[in-house]
């Protein structure tokens, strides 16, 4: 059946949706962490590697174009059903279109463009971490009046603009381990047991 | 008219099980027939055939042609199939698509765009031919197997196709369930619809059945009618590897035996939780060293009392003594063990062997594989559990719950879907489990597997014991009220 | 016909009568506003209503537990901003300033979410989207999630139950407690999706024609009131 069509299915759509959400639950499972605002730096890197998982399974069930794709965009309208703003539903469909577009360069198989496309897709999780930066200027210029200016530098320079993209490769990072620990994952059980 | 020319058909990357051989077979419309065999004998290949899964949506070699009224269904695309051949299939729990009841009787209906209104006066005198108003608007999470089983019913029954094909649907049902079931395929059979039935469980379809196609090997050995069908006799229909269609001439190798002791349980309440049924028990004492059939209907509290005896329901507050010892509940979570329903749940590792060593409190080999060896697993124990066939992995889960020693053991529905040979090693396994002085509760409601097997009987209704009785010979007569006379 | 309509019952879980499309614009509305709209101004007036609106939404739905726990959240918020923060300096000062500050901004939006999610069904879910014509490609995959949210977690829970009586929820190495509790959750799941595939194809899903969709939604008076609260919002939002 696979070789018959390119397209996306119904059978297909189904499996986007299956492991959409388990790729959520696990997801969300890792957000916990995130309770505590320290560690939301550290999500970029915890809920990548944990989502390898269901990712690689994934990878092994569909195998066309628009899969990675389509898991964005769904991921990002349950976060906008779930009242996390507008933001991470851009970053799915942003993230999701370029994973899918590295993975199928290398044919849904190439290993290479398989941990690069999990790396890539992985940021969309920074659409979270995005709007406080993106709001950053306002968010201070707001403690301006009540605190001071002074005070508010010395916050400033707490979050520096550099923690940006260095989130960025955090988070980057995160899915390429995330696809390691998912490849180790279907080798010592999927495989064996016959269901990927 | 289903003509099936010449079919030869393998799965892809398996084995031979459930493949066909040279299949040619007529199926004339408004006929109810029954496909039987033991379990890889290919009823179920067959049934995919018919609703166009094969080769649709499982792969493999597929050979010769599937004809409906001269149209070939290989070559249809699925949703064209659903219009004239509806499928109910063996677990209630994974065959809706919806959430909500009513949309899910529309969804057959919705997929093929049909009107409104049609859609909704379908749905409605569907309901009411099956008698099934008060499930309406329903969240199908919240229903039982059996409610489950009569939406799925419903469901292809509201988009009205001319065939119906069934893949073992009572397998997961219990008596007044699988009651319903028959009423349904009753009820299409007097529409005139052609219902082809492959099932294990025989006694229910007694009435129904037209024709009987005896499949062995993936090739078909034996087609009856009806009438000739039900003229075997209990030791032929054996030797077929059936189960009976009379389930009262079903041979009885059951003893009871003399207990040794007792294993007392106390304050047996739980309250009503959203999805579980209450029980309500102030003493009970279970023989040692028996295997204890657990019967009732459902919502009885079968299962609770199992939960309530493993020591997973954190509110109740019972003890269970055994010798005199009390055992509370977080004790208890090493006392008993429970071999769920669905044992894909409780197989952890990457093998069988490590799946053993884990459940440990000194991981020794030589002892994991004395328990293997004993439940003939031996030449499994490189092997991932999951690869493994069903009975296998129930098998390596009593092999853990022994080699942690414990003492209780609970099979949840272990013979749900089973052919007679296989519930037939399931009784032997029981059989080797209570000579090594264990005791078993058995949930079920599989009157052949009890009456091969159990010792005494726990009859549960409404979250009470109803009665408790030693499977001798009026025992068996009681046992056989419930399952025979109640039909 | 209409009271063929009228009569066919479907699961509701809604206590007052809102379009799924209503109540996902208020969620859209609270969750961008509250956390990347700007302060100050008019925006002062705008928030708190913002912040309020969700609990009163919860109210009138009578979730009442829900509704109570929310604001209880809200007041240790603001407890701590009032209290605890002013006698902290540097770093503490920082972090637990930014975590009100973040929560302060996200918990609204959440709570509309969670009103949403309690107050919305799977097929009303489904009709709103086919009603704002969001293609079936997404349609059929956020259907299908929904579907598998109650199943992951009732396996999980069999899961558990299972390591509880295995003995294996004692502390190990956290890739075991990773390994022992996803593989299993990812093998029944993809189990079941495969049984539930193929039923799902067996009656038709994927069909190039049209779906039909029987379940009722539809604007009423209340909806629109709602719009016509959240635009001063809006406007605020763009002029602040």
């Amino acid at each position: 059946m696979e070789t018959k069509s390119k397209k996306l299915q119904a059978k297909d759509l189904i499996n986007v949706g299956i492991f959409t959400a388990i790729y959520f639950v696990i997801f969300f499972a890792g957000m916990m962490l995130g309770y505590i605002p320290i560690f939301i730096p550290l999500l970029g890197l915890v809920c990548p590697i944990l989502c390898g998982i269901p990712f690689m399974l994934y990878l092994t069930k569909v195998k066309k174009f628009g899969m990675v794709s389509l898991t964005g965009i769904v991921l990002g309208l349950l976060n906008l059903i779930m009242g996390s703003g507008v933001l991470v539903l851009i970053f799915g469909i942003i993230f999701g279109v370029l994973g899918d577009v590295i993975l199928r360069a290398g044919k849904y198989q190439s290993w290479k463009c398989t941990l690069l496309g999990n790396g890539v897709f992985s940021l969309w999780i920074m659409g979270y971490v995005s709007r406080m930066f993106l709001t950053r200027d306002t968010f201070f210029a707001s403690l301006v009046s009540s605190y001071g200016q002074e005070y508010v530098d010395t916050l400033m320079s707490y979050t520096p603009g550099w923690m940006y993209p260095v989130l960025f490769i955090v988070t980057f990072i995160g899915g390429i381990l995330g696809a390691l620990l998912g490849k180790a994952v279907l080798k010592k059980h999927f495989e064996k047991a016959g269901i990927a | 008219m289903i003509e099936l020319r010449n079919i030869n058909f393998r799965y892809a990357g398996g084995t031979d099980a459930g493949g066909l051989v040279n299949i040619d077979l007529i199926i004339p419309d408004g006929q109810v027939i029954l496909l039987c065999g033991q379990s890889g004998c290919g009823k179920t290949t067959l049934t995919r055939l018919v609703n166009g899964l094969i080769p649709n949506y499982y792969e493999g070699e597929l050979s010769g042609e599937v004809l409906l009224d001269g149209k070939n269904i290989s070559r249809l695309p699925l949703y064209e199939t659903a219009k004239y051949v509806g499928s109910v299939f063996q677990n209630p729990r994974t065959q809706f698509f919806t959430v909500d009841s009513t949309s899910e009787l529309a969804f057959g209906c919705e997929n093929q765009g049909l009107p409104e209104e049609e859609i909704i006066q379908r749905v409605k005198s569907t309901a009411e031919q099956f008698d099934m108003d008060n499930l309406l608007g329903k969240n199908i999470f919240s229903l039982s197997g059996g409610e489950k089983q009569k939406i799925a019913c419903a469901s292809v029954s509201a988009s009205n196709p001319p065939i119906i094909v069934l893949d073992e649907p009572s397998s997961n049902l219990d008596m007044s369930a699988t009651k319903d079931l028959r009423r349904m395929i009753q009820i299409w059979k007097q529409q005139g619809k052609t219902v082809i039935i492959a099932e294990h469980r025989l006694y229910y379809l007694k009435e129904l059945i037209d024709r009987v196609v005896y499949l062995k090997d993936g090739r078909i050995e034996k087609d009856y009618l009806a009438l000739d069908a039900l003229k075997l006799s209990v030791t032929q229909q054996a030797e077929m590897g059936l189960r009976p269609f009379d389930l009262g001439a079903f041979p009885v190798t059951a003893h009871p035996v003399a207990s040794s002791g007792s294993i007392e349980c106390e304050n047996f309440h739980f309250a009503y939780t959203k999805q579980r049924d209450a029980l309500d028990i102030d003493s009970l004492s279970l023989p040692q060293a028996g295997i204890i059939a657990v019967i009732g209907h459902n919502g009885a509290g079968k299962s609770t009392l199992a939960r309530c005896l493993c020591g997973l329901e954190k509110h109740c507050k019972c003890i269970v003594k055994i010798d005199e010892k009390p055992y509370n509940r977080k004790q208890r979570l090493s006392l008993c063990y429970m071999v769920m329903q669905d044992v894909n749940h409780q197989l952890f590792t990457e093998s069988t062997e490590e799946e053993m060593l884990i459940s440990m409190a000194e991981p020794a080999t030589d002892k994991a594989d004395a328990v293997l060896d004993r439940l003939d697993l031996l030449q499994f124990k490189e092997r991932h559990p999951m690869a493994l066939s069903g009975g296998q992995k129930q098998r390596v889960a009593i092999a853990t719950a022994l080699v942690s020693e414990r003492k209780i053991l609970v099979l949840d529905e272990p013979t749900s879907g089973l052919d007679l040979q296989h519930m037939k090693e399931v009784a032997d396994e029981l059989v080797t489990i209570q000579k090594m002085g264990k005791t078993s509760l058995v949930i079920t409601h599989d009157y052949e597997l009890i009456v091969s097997c159990c010792t005494h009987v726990l009859h549960l209704e409404h979250g009470m014991v109803q009665e408790q009785y030693a499977l001798d010979a009026a025992g068996l007569q009681r046992l056989q009220n419930f399952f025979i006379e109640s039909r | 016909m209409d009271a063929a309509v009228t009569t066919l019952k479907f699961e509701s879980k809604a206590v007052i009568p809102t379009d799924p499309r209503t109540k996902l614009f208020l969620t859209v509305t609270v969750s961008t506003i509250m956390i990347t709209g700007g302060t100050g101004g008019f925006m002062n007036l705008v928030r708190p209503c913002l912040m309020a609106c969700p609990i009163v939404f919860l109210l009138l739905s009578r979730k009442w537990v829900a509704a109570a726990r929310f604001a209880v959240t809200y007041a240790i918020l603001f407890a701590l901003e009032l209290t605890v923060l002013p006698l902290l300096t540097g770093t503490w000062n920082f972090i637990l300033g930014a975590a009100v500050g973040i929560y302060t901004h996200m918990l609204p939006g959440f709570i509309m979410g969670y009103y949403l999610v309690s107050t919305t069904t799977v097929s009303e879910f489904v009709a709103a989207m086919e009603r704002m014509h969001v293609p079936e490609k997404i349609v059929i995959p956020v259907s299908v999630v929904f579907r598998f949210f109650p199943t992951v977690k009732e396996e999980y829970a069999a899961i558990r139950d299972a390591m509880k009586m295995r003995g294996i929820t004692t502390l190990r190495s956290p890739m075991k407690m990773l390994e022992y509790r996803v593989v299993p959750l990812m093998m029944s799941i993809a189990k079941i999706g495969e049984e539930l595939s193929a039923a799902a194809l067996t009656r038709g899903l994927g069909a190039p024609q049209k779906r039909t969709n029987i379940c009722k939604i539809g604007f009423g008076p209340l909806d629109i009131f709602f719009f016509l609260l959240a635009i001063p919002c809006w406007v605020g939002f763009f002029i602040c």
